[in-house]
């Protein structure tokens, strides 16, 4: 859902609600996350920078549903929540096509790792002594 | 002719911050945020890499605002940064396992899974390209779409770091993890001597211009003469936080796009010779900025009587809006300084 095109997202959400009474329960708000970071010389850990969040939970039936995604798009953190309360609730019917919104979106991200792949160095001696 | 304290001037910088308009008025023609995140990308990353704040969008914005100063941008990001609060960590972000978009090494020739030379302008002619006065973005948008979807999918794998290469030749020290709590220099004041979190945090976010300077100078003969970059790679690192009523679960919030650089140099350990890394990580793809980084954090492990080695040199200067406001402070009014050095000035002239 955070790689999804916000107006899928919210469209499923939309559905949800025409069906059930969603409560907010957390309303969408930004904040920052922290990033945290290993470093391999030593392995220890430290702080690279921040990035900011959206969070929001919803409710459907007394069950909860959570969202956290990077960004500042409130009504998509939202409609992800709503999802989540569904999918937990077992209420949402499109579960399948999340997973096909999945498949194409790392059918994109091959796609794409294809093209950098083309970049991939491939070495020829030069010294004929060393090629033998 | 007297000089005074003086106080006023309230009309005119008013006006001053009207003005800033107009040089933003220069064409009826507007950029839109997505064209300066998209294909400017690479200032982005330097402006979000120095505010330690990644926000692409914001920081387009922030581009927008002060007509494209880097040191503004920055100070912008920093200034909204401070007005939310900090709601997670994330979990150790594993830039071991990062979705590779180049990677190479200047160490080795055959590492495991290869180089891959990704974009770079390494390779290119620097020469202008007046075609681009007349491109027509719409084409080339439509035209890099369709080659990607013409593309086979190819499984996305991991590539192992060059120095685990290293590691289990016995010729880099191994450490055990270390899970110590970072240092974190936007809430604490930076103290000497400092932590590895709190270097490593700082050159991230330093000045790009400064770190690079201080690399350059030990390169130069100013430190270690010549690290080699064991590898550099860049890639994106998906997120997660910890999440649930007993933080128990995670949750993948997204990905960042992040450079990383090993330079390998030559130390002595007693009798035998060795080898020892310095570790670069930024925001974004800005691999000077990391290998840079990675030479200075080398520099300072070891120490020395060079600028570069000294913690203090290093960290204290780099900060682009400490630096920049120190700089920007002088062209205040220092009217009454001013008076006074002048006034001791002419007493001593007055008495000779």
């Amino acid at each position: 859902m955070n790689r999804a095109d916000r107006d899928e997202i919210i469209e499923y959400a939309s559905e949800i609600q025409a069906g059930y009474q969603v409560m907010i329960v957390k309303k969408p708000e930004k904040s920052l996350a922290m990033v945290k970071m290993r470093e391999p010389v030593k392995e220890s850990l430290f702080y690279i920078g921040e990035v900011i969040v959206t969070d929001a939970i919803v409710s459907i039936g007394g069950t909860t549903g959570r969202a956290v995604a990077m960004g500042d798009d409130f009504d998509k953190t939202v409609a992800m929540a709503i999802i989540d309360a569904a999918c937990n609730y077992g209420c949402f019917q499109r579960e399948n096509e999340l997973y096909d919104l999945e498949r194409k979106q790392q059918e994109r991200i091959e796609k794409e790792n294809t093209m950098f792949m083309k970049t991939m160095v491939n070495f020829n001696s030069m010294d004929s002594e060393a090629a033998e | 002719m007297a000089y005074v304290a003086v106080s006023g001037g309230e009309e005119a910088i008013e006006e001053s911050i009207k003005l800033l308009k107009f040089y933003r008025s220069g064409t009826h023609k507007d950029i839109a945020l997505e064209a300066i995140e998209k294909k400017l990308s690479l200032l982005v990353d330097k402006v979000m890499s120095e505010a330690g704040l990644y926000a692409p969008r914001y920081a387009a914005l922030a581009l927008k605002q002060c007509e494209g100063s880097t040191e503004e941008a920055v100070f912008l990001l920093r200034a909204y940064r401070s007005t939310l609060k900090r709601s997670y960590y994330t979990n150790v972000a594993d830039t071991a396992n990062m979705r590779i978009v180049r990677r190479i090494s200047a160490a080795f020739k055959d590492i495991p899974g290869g180089q891959v030379l990704g974009a770079t302008y390494d390779y290119t002619h620097r020469l202008m390209n007046f075609r681009l006065e007349k491109e027509k973005s719409r084409e080339l948008h439509k035209k890099m779409k369709g080659k990607l979807e013409k593309q086979k999918a190819t499984e996305v794998t991991p590539f192992a770091r060059v120095s685990d290469e290293l590691k289990k030749e016995g010729l880099l020290e191994v450490y055990a993890e270390n899970n110590e709590k970072p240092y974190d220099v936007t809430e604490n004041l930076l103290e000497f001597p400092a932590s590895r979190s709190a270097k490593l945090q700082t050159l991230s976010r330093a000045d790009t211009g400064f770190i690079s300077g201080l690399a350059y100078s030990v390169l130069r003969g100013f430190g270690q003469v010549h690290p080699t970059v064991g590898e550099l790679r860049t890639g994106y690192v998906e997120l997660e936080v910890p999440y649930g009523d007993d933080c128990d679960e995670s949750i993948y919030i997204g990905e960042i796009l992040m450079t990383e650089a090993e330079s390998i140099n030559q130390a002595e350990d007693k009798d035998q010779l060795k080898l020892a890394s310095g570790y670069g990580a930024v925001f974004g793809r800005n691999e000077n900025k990391a290998i840079a980084m990675s030479v200075l954090d080398y520099e300072l492990e070891k120490g020395g009587d060079y600028p570069p080695e000294d913690e203090e040199f290093v960290l204290m200067h780099g900060d682009c809006i400490e630096m920049n406001g120190f700089i920007s402070h002088l062209k205040l009014p220092h009217y009454v300084t001013f008076q006074s050095k002048l006034d001791a000035v002419r007493k001593t002239r007055n008495k000779e």
